[in-house]
């Protein structure tokens, strides 16, 4: 019932947004049933298309498990983005060392080392505030350029480019053994690409929430950003609770840098298209839940994989997806707005009562 | 806008038509009927009280009146017409003016423009130096005496609370609503706010004044209307009524407006304070080398105008504010660097101050509130994980146990009244069956009925052999729990006196100063001490001072 309640703004604000975005494409000269019929099947139209949304919206539930985690104990993580750069790196660079190793130790190890490298980076700044205080936005976002700079020096000619690499900033191919087994049966979809990374990703949900709400870890970490000053009265080490809940927000952030990199089974340079960005605005619309998380994260796939068929064949241009994604933030931050639109007499009376 | 300040003549009204009527006030909050047909008159330029248990509904309804929220019906009828209020801007529309129990002024800017905020003079551009004289002007005229150009968030909170006022008689309000005044003053800043009710009301001004404080309806009152669970439950008339009848209505039963205890069962030292040095918030020595102990089955209470280090001295204990020197002695070991959680353990219970701040985390609910400080030891944590069925069993029987309501484990700590708000806070402190208990102001802002609870509570749990260190700023409550009362001054207890044989004139002294090595307190010292001494006005019961 609680949650059927927090449903119904992210809801309300996609259709907010369609509409509005629909009067956007009217207003451009262009057919908005075309374009956002084009955009369905684009996204869902096909196995193969159903597949590839999957794809584009695992690696942002993951992010935004990262920056949701952390909002809970009351930090922005801005900087997922460098967290994912660095369980990328430490993912891909296990499995290209350890390139003998059978199977499944060796994909089981690469999932540890993406996710301690995540949670360290993102535990460096978890560190900081709790030390000296200093802000995590400026931490995390600053850690996050680092991040990816050392992935151009190790790319770039560096230690991670292999020998034979003609210029090409990558690493070395990810061994075949250690992939992700292909979910899809090839009689549905021969050559599909979506992955084993799905239930992982449904595992991570199911962690987020068992920690958030199961644990008394979670219980300490929600105390904490509510009210740190009752946390601390409860006994609560709120200094290093913060730490712990940058750790294992990095944490998912790394496993979501592993994953596009064992869809194309190696890192090139700058392979995220700015996931951990993107994550910021799923975990807003999931309104930081792992339901919610996982179904706005989808929905935000489905949008950019759809964009691309949208684009060939209602000649529509994708920055239409951009608007909408745009939209759909903005009313789901519009929360009062959309209360208004649910019962109009009572936003004069919140107004005036907040001001 | 000078129109607003300029002096509001009082029409003159037939007497038989009461100034406000609100009727048949009826408001529920999903099943809980917050207000059932509520009935409130108030006459012209009278002070009325409204009264009732924690979760009456008073607030409810002071909220309906100045249309912060919508009744399901009812209604609102003012010097004999109906008027409909939407919201605040109505309200003030037809004259009524707000002050809330939790202040909404912005910190940073001065008085000045905190008053005028919203109804600035001047065009686009405010015009400062008119903000400044009308402010000042305004805080004349009703005696008001407040810095125009000082910065709120420099102010005690008595003066903010002036402040608050200024707001509304700015807005040229003639009804004045004030939600538990007196919770966050001292007895010297409730006095001044007294004479500035008398003041207003001569002027033309009507008050309706919520309080838990009988000695206070007592003092100020023409009439109390009385409500109970949402609904009415009396109306009196001040003078011909009693305490204990007020009591009687609100609750329903008759109520103990003293507590009886036998005298106390002293055993071992619980808790030992050797030469404890502590800075302020602002890094200022707060604590200037406190020796204290107290032992097994004893009540100490703190007495002390406050400010004196009484806050600094709970959190230094509680482990929430560093040991700049000294030690503190928990059963015998020095704790002075431990943590909060050690010292839990250690059986070391706190029932801070300030409840919304420090005691609740307020979106958790009710059950949630209820393990704070306990969340990662068994029952309710086990190998890691949260055993939820320990938390709803806990939280079953302490809402049974402290009649806390609603009786809904799974309600946000922050939709309950304020007193439940505390219940909940003590029921989760005495639940672990601590050793030693620092109870700061615990019965603030809890109803006659519950105070006397949570007394009965404290004397019942000091019988069982806990060691309490009582905070209080209200000297009745520090006089009928303790058996010895310390008196705090600058950061020193300056003495320490068995209850029995403790003085009223001779504490309030101490209070303000006035030290054994002969040091004369100023005039204005004195003047705070008085005040806490004189309150007690005429009709309340004795203070029972010692054992029986
Ligand atoms: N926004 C809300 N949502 C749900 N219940 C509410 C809400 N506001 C008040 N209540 C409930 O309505 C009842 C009346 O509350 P109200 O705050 O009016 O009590 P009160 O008489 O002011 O009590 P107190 O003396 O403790 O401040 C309480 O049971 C409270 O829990
Ligand atoms: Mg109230």
């Amino acid at each position: 019932m609680r949650m059927l309640a927090a449903g119904i703004t992210p809801v309300l604000a996609v259709v907010l947004a369609i509409i509005v975005g629909g009067i956007v494409v009217l207003a451009s000269g262009s057919n908005p049933i075309t374009a956002y019929e084009s955009m369905l099947v684009g996204a869902v139209g096909s196995p193969f298309d159903i597949s590839e949304t999957f794809i584009s919206s695992i690696p942002l539930i993951l992010a935004a498990y990262a920056v949701s985690f952390a909002f809970r104990s009351g930090l922005f993580n801005i900087g997922a983005e460098g967290q994912l750069y660095m369980g990328a790196i430490a993912a891909t660079w296990v499995a290209t060392t350890l390139s003998d190793w059978p199977g499944l130790p060796l994909i089981i190890v690469c999932i540890v080392a993406a996710m301690a490298a995540g949670g360290a980076w993102a535990g460096i700044a978890g560190w900081l505030k709790a030390k000296t205080g200093a802000h995590e936005v400026i931490t995390t976002m600053m850690l996050s350029y680092v991040a990816i700079d050392i992935s151009h020096w190790l790319l770039e000619a560096g230690p991670m480019t292999p020998a034979n690499a003609f210029g090409t900033p990558e690493s070395g191919p990810i061994p075949p053994q250690a992939a992700f087994p292909v979910i899809l049966p090839s009689w549905i979809l021969p050559n599909a690409r979506l992955n084993a990374s799905l239930f992982l990703t449904i595992l991570a949900g199911l962690v987020f929430a068992w920690i958030l709400w199961r644990t008394p870890l979670g219980y300490e970490i929600r105390a904490v950003g509510l009210n740190a000053k009752a946390a601390a009265y409860g006994g609560i080490n709120v200094a290093r609770r913060l730490v712990i809940a940058m750790v294992i927000a990095g944490a998912f952030a790394g496993l979501a840098g592993m994953v596009p990199v064992w869809v194309q089974m190696r890192l090139y340079d700058s392979f995220s298209p700015g996931y951990g960005y993107e994550a910021i605005a799923v975990a807003l619309v999931g309104k930081n839940s792992a339901i919610g998380i996982f179904l706005a994260g989808l929905l935000y796939g489905a949008m950019i994989h759809g964009a691309v068929a949208m684009q060939a064949n209602a000649n529509i241009s994708g920055f239409l997806v951009q608007i909408l994604q745009a939209l759909v933030l903005f009313f789901v931050g519009a929360e009062v707005l959309i209360r208004w639109f649910l019962r109009r007499g009572g936003f004069r009376a919140l107004a005036e009562a907040a001001s | 806008m000078t129109a607003l300040v300029s002096p509001v003549v009082p029409e003159t009204i037939p007497s038989a038509t009461p100034y406000l009527q609100m009727r048949g006030i009826t408001k529920a909050f999903g099943t809980l009927l917050a207000n059932d047909h509520v009935d409130l008159t108030v006459r012209d330029r009278e002070i009325h009280a409204v009264v009732g248990e924690n979760g009456a509904g008073k607030t409810t309804l002071m909220n309906i009146l100045y249309g912060l929220i919508h009744p399901d019906s009812g209604e609102i009828v003012i010097d004999g017409s109906p008027v409909r209020i939407r919201g605040p801007r109505d309200a003030i529309a037809v004259g009524i003016g707000m002050v809330h129990q939790h202040f909404q002024l912005v910190p940073v800017m001065t008085v000045a423009e905190n008053v005028v905020l919203g109804q600035e003079p001047g065009g686009i551009v405010v015009d400062r130096r008119a903000a400044v004289r009308q402010v000042g002007e305004l805080s004349e005229r009703f005696g008001l005496v407040v810095d125009p150009t000082a910065r709120v968030e420099t102010l005690p909170v008595g003066v903010q609370q002036r402040v608050e006022l200024l707001k509304i008689l700015y807005r040229g309000s003639r009804l004045l609503v004030f939600d538990e005044p007196t919770a966050v003053l001292t007895p010297q800043e409730t006095d001044e706010l007294f004479e500035i009710l008398r003041g207003l009301v001569a002027g033309g001004k009507t008050v309706i004044l919520i309080t838990h404080k009988l000695n206070e309806v007592m003092a100020i009152s023409e009439r109390v209307t009385v409500l109970r669970q949402g609904r009415n439950a009396g109306e009196l008339e001040t003078a011909k009524t009693s305490p204990a009848e007020i009591a009687r209505a609100m609750v329903g039963r008759e109520v103990l407006l003293r507590v009886e205890r036998d005298e106390a069962h002293i055993g071992e030292e619980r808790l030992r304070l050797d030469g404890l040095k502590a800075n302020s918030d602002r890094q200022l020595p707060a604590l200037d080398g406190i020796d204290l102990t107290i032992r097994s089955g004893e009540i100490v209470g703190i007495a002390g105008v406050s400010g004196n280090g009484q806050l600094e001295l709970a959190e230094v204990i509680a482990g929430l504010r560093p040991v700049t020197d000294g030690h503190v002695f928990l059963g015998g070991e020095d704790v002075a660097h431990q943590t909060t959680a050690e010292r839990r353990v250690h059986g070391l219970a706190y029932i801070p101050e300030d409840r919304q701040a420090r005691g609740l985390v307020l979106p958790f609910d009710v059950k949630d509130n209820l393990i704070l400080g306990s969340q990662s030891r068994p029952p309710f944590a086990q190998r890691g994980q949260r055993n939820s069925d320990a938390v709803d069993e806990r939280a079953k029987e302490l809402i049974q146990r402290y009649d806390i309501r609603p009786p809904d484990p799974e309600a946000p700590a922050q939709s309950l009244s304020g007193g439940n708000q505390q219940k909940v806070v003590v029921a989760r402190e005495l639940a672990e069956n601590p050793k030693v208990l620092v109870a700061a102001e615990p019965a603030r802002g809890l109803d006659v009925g519950a105070t006397e609870f949570i007394h009965r509570q404290l004397i019942e749990q000091r019988d069982h052999g806990l060691a309490i260190l009582l905070i209080s700023s209200e000297l009745d409550e520090i006089f009928s729990l303790s058996d010895s009362i310390a008196v705090i001054y600058r950061g020193h207890i300056v003495e320490v006196v068995p209850s029995a044989a403790a003085d009223r004139e001779r504490i309030g002294l101490l209070m303000a100063g006035g030290t054994i090595e002969g040091g004369t307190p100023s005039a204005s010292q004195v003047a705070q001490a008085a005040a806490a001494l004189a309150n007690e006005p005429p009709g309340t019961p004795p203070v029972e001072s010692a054992h029986q």
